[in-house]
């Protein structure tokens, strides 16, 4: 399993780097890097706090990775999601794909982000200066 | 058996999660009649199912006549709001 959930904050640049050298054959690199707003309909957040059911997460991460990646084809990839409390501006999700043509890298990219943004057993509340509020999901 | 809580039914129940022991296997149905017969809290997050998602051993579950064992983890929340 390459997703990592975390509580200490992504470095980008190093990350990045190191995935590129472990990946040097590769003919393409795609990213995709998650931050946190600063702002719900014109509200400065604070910070965010995020919940998850980590034991699920990965599970359900790990399943719907594997049906992804059984219409392409790609070298090696990594997400890493952060959890706990978060400020803006900070990154909260980085996936990185190494593959040999970038197609296949860059739907793997797309996919893995979409599904991670809407069914990955997380819980996020937003903490403004007067009160703090749980996201509505969209399901609801 | 392990029961989990997360986000807002956490945050109302005051706690994350219950152990139980069960006598012999029971449904998720009377699992959640069981949880209601508790009253208070509990009473007032169980009775409108509508609003929680069920999940038993990681995996969604919708069909409440399902069976459960002592070793299953079993976990209630709201709808996920993702990453």
């Amino acid at each position: 399993m390459k997703v990592f959930f975390q509580k200490k904050k992504i470095v980008f640049h190093s990350k990045l780097n190191e995935f590129s050298l472990k990946n040097k054959f590769s003919g393409s690199i795609s990213s995709f890097l998650g931050k946190v707003r600063p702002y719900r309909d014109k509200k400065k957040i604070n910070f965010l706090e995020i919940e998850l059911y980590k034991k699920m997460a990965y599970f359900q991460a790990d399943k719907n990775l594997k049906k992804i990646l059984s219409k392409i084809q790609i070298d090696d990839f990594m997400i890493i999601h952060r959890y706990g409390k978060l400020f803006p501006g900070e990154n909260i999700i980085l996936v990185l794909v190494a593959s040999q043509h970038r197609k296949d890298g860059l739907i793997f990219t797309k996919k893995s982000v979409e599904w991670f943004k809407k069914e990955i057993t997380f819980w996020k509340k937003e903490n403004f200066q007067l009160h703090s509020s749980w996201v509505k999901s969209e399901y609801e | 058996m392990k029961i989990l809580y997360f986000a807002q039914l956490k945050e109302t129940l005051g706690k994350d999660q219950d152990i139980i022991q069960l006598k012999s296997e029971i449904s998720v149905k009377e699992l959640i009649k069981e949880l209601i017969l508790k009253g208070g809290k509990y009473k007032e997050c169980f009775e409108q199912m509508k609003n929680l998602r069920c999940a038993v051993n990681c995996e969604y579950i919708t069909n409440y006549n399902k069976s459960l064992k002592n070793k299953d983890e079993i976990a209630f929340f709201p709808p996920v709001t993702g990453g």
